[in-house]
């Protein structure tokens, strides 16, 4: 389980407070989708997750260990695997076979165990046929997939990742949704900042922040649930919600907690047959 | 697009070699390309020629690589041309400075040119069939009895790892800034050349931001990923087949009958 206990975080000494007072367990296994404006600390949030910051106030553990001990950081890290908003600043390797395999190395596996994890890494996300190719010659969603397969092959039992679908087109868009949903049912933690609401709308939980603080907490049928406060910090609803609240305000009797397309068509379906 | 040093993927013999013995070849190579007298550097000329096929690398890429190079190799060429001492040529003599071409400048020019562009593709040979980490594998072999000195070997196999990373990046970075910048209306065509130096240092300081930027970043993603300094494992395990072998074989021989002729020349 993944613990935050009070955290706050400042960039600078003087600077702004980033997170201030943040409160979060996030158990096993969960799918958990953050969101809120942007600046609202989501980032440096997900980034105490696996000791990249360290709290200025507060504790984060990991499974029962504490980030703010630097020993506990070599058995931390591989735990929470860390996919960063722009893969290019995270490959380090030249070929995506290469890139797997710079974790495994950093644990000082042995040849033939790194090689197994790559290999397997690779599989599960899709990518095996990609393995000996430049990842410079990579289109951005191969390149999202690859970072990602740089983390798995650590085996985590966490993920954590910064926007995994921004600047990618809707055919990669959704095989990172799907890869996300595989390995929740694999049984991995998936902590995801995102600005879709639709891909919010399939996660387990969402947590809403704003200014470095929980604003919401909830499944997303709650948290979608209450509109007022999701404007007044300007956020927008998944757009099969939007459309439930206009038929139901253009006098059609549709239940409006709705946050996917195929309660949508299921209501709509209802709606008919009466 | 080809960035010199780049990786391009492949499965011809010479892809397949260990990179040690590329390694020791390419070093071998330029050592006599360097070394020896104009025959036989001819000769080693249509060895790496030899290399070239056997690689299946394709000539179109090979003079991507080696254009960048050639305003160097023509600088090179006058310069030996005009200056070195000889049996001059009456067709060009520059009147006021009282300079001629002379027939041993023109040769001696031609000669360090072909050595020049010689090492040039010894280089692309080597970097083109060799992944970055296999290159990277076989010098932290070579550089392993420093270990015993203290020298930091692992460390500074990640550094080279990550130069090489970075170097594509720069070079992408520099062509999305200027891209950025024409398309703002910022066209250099027919301004001065104060005009061009300065548009030149602010787009270098434009990379070099972007780049500290970004290394600043990949170093936070390598400690995501466990990254500590000091020792590491490596994936690649480097075995010497049958082929290899035959390669250094090859390579001693030749190597030694070149010598032996440079010697007659």
């Amino acid at each position: 389980m993944i613990v935050i206990k009070n955290v706050f975080y400042q960039y600078e000494p003087e600077g702004v407070q980033a997170l201030q007072g943040i409160s979060l367990n996030i158990k096993n296994g969960e799918h958990v989708a953050v969101i809120g404006p942007n600046g609202c600390g989501k980032t440096t949030l997900i980034r105490h997750l696996n000791a990249l910051l360290i709290p200025s106030g507060g504790n984060v553990c990991i499974d029962g260990l504490d980030t703010k001990d630097s020993q506990n950081h070599s058995r931390i890290r591989p735990l929470v695997g860390m996919v960063f908003q722009n893969p290019d600043h995270q490959i380090v390797g030249m070929t995506v076979e290469e890139d797997c395999a710079f974790g495994p190395e950093n644990l000082r596996l042995k040849p033939a165990d790194i090689r197994a994890r790559v290999a397997e890494a690779l599989v599960r996300v899709g990518i095996a046929d990609l393995a000996p190719r430049n990842i410079e010659s990579l289109s951005g969603g191969e390149k999202r997939l690859a970072a990602i397969a740089g983390v798995l092959a650590m085996r985590p039992r966490y993920i954590a990742l910064d926007e995994p679908t921004a600047f990618l087109d809707p055919i990669s868009i959704k095989r990172v949704m799907d890869l996300l949903e595989k390995l929740h049912g694999e049984g991995v933690g998936i902590i995801h900042i995102t600005h879709n609401m639709a891909e919010a709308a399939g996660t387990n939980r969402i947590v809403v922040m704003n200014e470095g603080r929980l604003y919401l907490d909830g499944a997303p049928r709650e948290i979608f649930g209450q509109i007022d406060k999701l404007q007044a910090i300007g956020m927008h609803l998944p757009k099969m919600t939007e459309l439930m609240m206009k038929l139901k305000a253009a006098g059609l009797p549709v239940r409006t907690d709705i946050v996917n397309m195929e309660e949508a068509v299921d209501e709509v379906k209802k709606l008919l047959k009466k | 697009m080809y960035h010199t040093g780049l990786f391009i993927n492949g499965n011809s013999t010479i892809h397949r070699l260990d990179p040690r013995v590329k390694l020791a070849a390419a070093v071998i190579l330029s050592v006599m390309i360097l070394g020896v007298k104009a025959p036989t550097v001819i000769l080693l000329g249509l060895a790496l020629l030899g290399a070239v096929l056997a690689g299946r690398i394709s000539f179109r890429i090979i003079g991507q690589a080696v254009k960048p190079l050639l305003f160097f190799a023509g600088l090179i060429f006058f310069t030996h041309a005009f200056f070195s001492e000889g049996e001059a040529l009456a067709l060009i003599t520059l009147p006021y400075l009282k300079i001629s071409v002379s027939r041993t400048g023109i040769a001696e020019g031609g000669l360090v040119v072909f050595r020049f562009l010689c090492l040039t593709v010894a280089a692309v040979v080597l970097t083109m069939t060799t992944t970055p980490a296999r290159t990277i594998a076989a010098i932290k072999f070579f550089l392993r009895p420093l270990k015993t000195l203290r020298v930091p070997v692992d460390d500074i196999a990640v550094m080279m790892m990550v130069a090489m990373r970075l170097m594509p990046v720069l070079l992408m970075e520099k062509d999305r800034i200027e891209t950025a910048q024409k398309a703002r209306g910022y066209d250099l065509r027919g301004s001065t050349t104060a005009v061009r130096l300065k548009a030149f240092i602010s787009l270098i300081k434009t990379v070099l931001l972007g780049v500290f930027r970004r290394a600043d970043e990949l170093a936070a993603a390598m400690e995501a990923r466990s990254y500590n300094r000091g020792e590491r494992t490596t994936f690649i395990e480097l075995k010497m087949r049958s082929i290899d072998y035959i390669t250094l074989a090859i390579l001693f021989i030749t190597g030694g009958i070149m010598t032996g002729l440079n010697t007659h020349f």
